[in-house]
């Protein structure tokens, strides 16, 4: 039983708006993108994004690093496409972002961060964001917050088949399949998805330049080359089966496998002059994650059990050919994770005002890590690597009250075990008010202690590992003031907002540094404060029959400061921002959607980002702001064997000559074209 | 997005005695940069390469040697060395396609050896048409553990200690280009030095807890050099991180970093209890000593993610200058 606000207005208004449009496309479910307002006492003071359909499923090409570029605060850190893609959420580092699918924590346990690029957002049928404390309801460590990933069963009765082709600049090449029965009990989909290319675009690079000599190799004139982007090949493939079984008597089972082949080089920086053909750095990935369900759903309660598995094999080789077709290898490294996860959750609704929730969750990794291999003193060989096991468990336990229907109350106690250590008990309070139905105008505000285990890397990476590492932690303090409004005068419309101020201060912060004999090492030294603003606005008009326009904003202001001691007499870093987080960013999309025509503008802004961290400007480590536009143009033919998806997306309008990390230049203007078949069984 | 590439290249005219500081950034930035310090007027001039030439000096600058008027500077992860012309900083020519390049050493005005990490070749230059002419393998080495690190000339033999994963100093003929002995040692020397009496210095490190190339504690080694045999051995504490080693002008006195700086006579019977210049919660990463003046420079590179710092002492361990160049200063080279 789960408790709303009363928005009943809104959502009329609003379904009609969907109604209006359900012709466009079958597979949109474009409610998603009016419908505000409904609060579940579960999410009572939570501040969350939900990332519609329409975004997710925007096209085959992208990926959630995509998704959250262009319609999120979070600043998304890549070098291009197929290419790692981390996250700084609220100005904190990559790994303090926990990323779960179907409620499975699938951040890398070596590393502690995902990489956004290797998940296709085709293969994602519901996200969204919990910002800082919100994250505690779901899981711990989230120090910036969580990415909630899942996939659902399509509502369908009988068979459905969707096959997209696309076909893009640099001789790109996106294919997708989708096949799926179901009948009122069972569900069944299989998702695949086949991205390949050169991925070799130009550029001019300024970082470089190419000498023309005489006979006496004398250099008599130099200029910037124009370039192709070297060594940035990809071919990633992804499959995905899912089962669900509905008894329609209140029990739901599911089953979700993915399977991913991904193979990729790692393109050469702008100031490499070795020659690419004769150096070889890729790096391939075998993933496998399976998740099974059981949801067993009552009047006042609900209980679900998950359990999962994911099967990691990553493999980098760095090569370079000493003769001709004779390659030696110059690093061979090979990694294998598995890890196995279990869930419990248990939630009671005794009466409207109250809602318990608990849960237990176990993720045991086992993790061998072989990064190179030597020759030892005896002349026998041998590895450096580690084999290492860890069990990680979390529990919590919370409760939600709403005294009266206008205000909200919650607190959540989480528990954290990693290996044979105890984390210090993570709390979490929430409190919403209503503050005027008129627009209904919310105010929320959170508290949390939170705590994020060091990784396995961290730990045990030879050579440099450190086993004495403390966990980061630290508070979080969040308000916000969120509203949706909803009105037929002078046009059918919807508009919400919501805005959101935040303050945290991570301790025991880790970095890597040096060491006197020539590695790197992990160590507890910096303190940081985050905080700053985040700013989110929706407008959905109707100005005629048929035509629907919306448009989703998104602004950040996250000063993310070191604030520990000194680390040397000279330390200039003190008090200044940390690398590679701006301090502002911005992004705006804008659909226009008339009968079977959609036109979509994308846009997003970043300020710059510093590359040192005393924030110094210097000639060699300058990353200026840029501003980056895509559009798409969309049209649906609705023909009587089967349903024809035509798309044309231009990416980097403007050909912005921008550069999103140091020596990794991006690609200017590029095109692809998308046919999409769905036929009519 | 606006870009600061692309401005004038900078005339300079460098005083003819000096010091090159190499920094060697961010490894994947390509942030490398080149400074110089006129130790005369106490004035340093940063990112002279890409001021002077309006490109990137790259990834990882690891090493510099000046021969004749040329500085030769030797960019690891660009896979790259740039002659510039020691007077304009302008470059006058380079070599690619190198594997991992780290030191080089001229032999004479027509060769140069440049040693390698990951290859078990030193690459063999001709350094007026900056080409590769031929390479020395290295016995008992593949590619994977390939590592050959800095090199001294006595007479017809370059000396080279082979560092990562490695316990060995190669001897190399420079008439045949081949390795004609080879010394073990202890694990991992990371320098080398020649002292006025023709005798080789090298500091291991000893490698670390849990390698499988063995953990040891680190030691000072002084090998003869007619015999090819160590005639000395300095052990330090185990954990210890001695790197760095120089020797003064003269030949006579030893430097080495180890948390702090320490210096000991070449004839000296044991290792110094108390160190020339001690740290003050620095972390000091590179060292050189003034041929002339014995003065010793040290760096900090505190975060590594900032400007490091350049401290100047005197010979007797007297602070006179401190200034900032580039992220990571990690090798010096004097004009």
């Amino acid at each position: 039983m789960i408790m709303n606000v009363n928005l009943k207005p809104i959502l009329s208004i609003t379904c009609a708006l969907a109604v209006a449009l359900s012709s466009f496309a079958a597979e949109r479910d474009l409610k998603e993108v009016v419908v505000w307002g409904r609060r579940p006492m579960k999410e009572i003071g939570v501040q969350k994004t939900t990332f519609d359909s329409l975004a997710l499923k925007e096209n085959i090409a992208l990926s959630m690093a995509d998704i959250l570029t262009f319609n999120s605060s979070v600043f998304v850190k890549s070098y291009g496409r197929a290419t790692l893609s981390t996250v700084a959420f609220r100005g904190t580092s990559p790994s303090h972002t926990q990323v779960t699918w179907n409620g499975m924590r699938i951040n890398n346990p070596m590393l502690g961060m995902t990489d956004f690029s290797t998940i296709p957002s085709f293969f994602i049928d519901r996200a969204s964001l919990l910002h800082g404390t919100s994250s505690v309801n779901e899981t711990g460590g989230g120090l910036g917050g969580l990415v909630k990933l899942s996939t659902a069963p399509d509502v369908v009765r009988g068979f459905q088949a969707q096959y997209v082709q696309g076909i893009g600049s640099f001789s790109t090449f996106d294919e997708f399949l989708r096949l799926g029965y179901g009948n009122d009990h069972w569900q069944f989909s299989t998702r695949a998805v086949y991205s390949s290319s050169p991925n070799d675009y130009k550029y001019v690079n300024h970082d470089k330049k190419v000498n023309i000599y005489d006979d006496d190799k004398n250099i008599i004139g130099q200029y910037h080359p124009t370039e192709r982007n070297r060594s940035g090949a990809f071919k990633d493939f992804h499959v995905m089966q899912e089962v669900y079984y509905n008894t329609n008597c209140g029990d739901r089972f599911g089953l979700s496998a993915w399977y991913i082949d991904s193979n990729r080089e790692l393109p050469m920086l702008t100031t490499d002059y070795g020659d690419e053909r004769d150096f070889e750095n890729r790096q391939r990935e075998h993933t496998f994650r399976g998740v099974m369900s059981w949801d067993h759903s009552r009047e006042s309660w609900k209980t679900t059990v998950r359990g999962g598995y994911i099967h990691t094999h990553m493999a980098y080789d760095y090569r370079r050919e000493v003769a001709e077709d004779l390659w030696a290898d110059m690093t061979r490294s090979r990694s294998r994770v598995n890890t196995f996860f279990g869930q419990a959750e248990g939630e009671y609704a005794p009466t409207r005002k109250w809602y318990f929730n608990a849960g237990v969750s176990a993720h045991q990794h086992f993790v061998r890590s072989e990064d190179k291999n030597v020759i030892q003193q005896n002349g026998d060989k041998a590895i450096v690597g580690y084999d290492k096991g860890r069990i990680e468990l979390s529990g919590s336990v919370s409760a939600k009250w709403q005294p009266v229907d206008h205000i909200g109350l919650s607190a959540v106690l989480r528990e954290e075990m990693f290996g044979d250590r105890w984390a210090p008990l993570i709390p979490a309070f929430f409190v919403d008010g209503l503050l005027s139905r008129r627009g209904n105008v919310m105010v929320k505000a959170s508290v949390s202690k939170n705590h994020k285990f060091p990784t396995l890397n961290d730990m045990y990476f030879q050579p440099g590992g450190n086993p004495d590492l403390k966990s980061e932690q630290g508070w979080t303090y969040d308000a916000g003031l969120s509203f949706d409004t909803a009105g037929k005068n002078p046009l059918p419309f919807t508009l919400s907002g919501e805005v959101t101020w935040f303050d945290s201060r991570i301790d025991d912060w880790i970095i890597w540094l040096p060491t006197p004999k020539g590695f790197f090492s992990p160590r507890n030294v910096k303190t940081v404060h985050a905080y700053g603003i985040e700013a989110r606005l929706n407008l959905a008009v109707k100005p005629a029959e048929d035509w629907l326009v919306d448009i989703n904003g998104s602004y950040s202001w996250t000063p993310s400061i070191n604030d520990g001691e000194k680390m040397s007499p000279a330390d200039q870093s003190v008090g200044k921002q940390l690398p590679y987080v701006p301090k502002r960013s911005a992004s705006l999309t804008g659909r226009l959607t008339w009968k079977s025509w959609s036109f979509l503008y994308k846009w997003v802004y970043y300020s710059e980002r510093y590359t040192m961290s005393s924030n110094d400007y210097t000639l060699s480590g300058h990353l200026p702001e840029y501003y980056m536009s895509n559009i798409s143009l969309e049209k649906l033919l609705s023909l009587k064997p089967l349903d024809l998806q035509l798309k044309l997306a231009v990416n980097n309008l403007f050909n912005e000559d921008y550069l999103s990390v140091l020596s990794r230049p991006m690609p200017g203007i590029n095109f692809e074209f998308f046919i999409g078949l769905t036929p009519k069984f | 997005m606006e870009w600061d590439y692309d401005l004038d290249d900078e005339t300079f005219d460098a005083p003819a005695h000096g010091l090159f500081i190499v920094n060697e950034g961010s490894f994947q930035y390509g942030n490398a940069t080149l400074s110089f310090y006129d130790p005369q007027n106490n004035n340093v001039e940063n990112e002279i390469f890409l001021r002077a030439n309006g490109m990137k000096l790259g990834d990882v600058a690891q090493s510099m040697t000046v021969y004749g008027d040329k500085g030769w500077i030797v960019v690891n992860n660009s896979h790259v060395i740039f002659a510039i012309d020691t007077k304009t900083f302008k470059e006058v020519g380079r070599i690619e396609n190198l594997t991992s390049p780290r030191y080089i050493h001229f032999v004479s005005d027509e060769k140069a050896y440049v040693s390698q990490l990951w290859d078990n070749r030193i690459f063999i230059i001709d350094p007026r048409r900056y080409e590769v002419t031929g390479y020395i393998d290295v016995p008992d080495m593949t590619m994977e553990t390939g590592s050959t690190e800095q090199m001294v000339q006595v007479g017809r033999y370059v000396y080279c200690n082979c560092w990562s994963y490695q316990n060995r100093i190669i001897k190399i003929d420079t008439e045949t280009d081949r390795i004609v002995d080879q010394l073990t040692v202890g694990i991992q020397p990371t320098s080398l030095v020649v002292d006025r009496d023709n005798r080789l210095w090298t500091i291991t490190d000893g490698g670390y807890d849990g390698s499988p190339y063995g953990y040891e504690a680190p030691a000072l080694y002084r090998i003869d050099l007619e015999t090819f045999t160590v005639d000395r051995q300095f052990r330090f504490k185990m954990g210890e991180t001695p790197s760095e080693l120089n020797i003064s002008g003269d030949g006579t006195r030893l430097y080495w970093l180890n948390e702090d700086v320490w210096q000991m006579d070449v004839d000296a019977a044991r290792l110094p209890v108390k160190p020339l210049i001690k740290s003050r919660s620095t972390k000091y990463y590179g060292l050189t000593v003034a041929p002339v003046s014995s003065e010793v420079y040290v760096g900090d590179a505190i975060d590594y993610q900032q400007q490091g710092i350049i401290y100047r002492y005197t010979s007797g361990g007297d602070l006179i200058d401190s200034f900032y160049v580039g992220v990571t200063p990690g090798a010096y080279c004097w004009k």
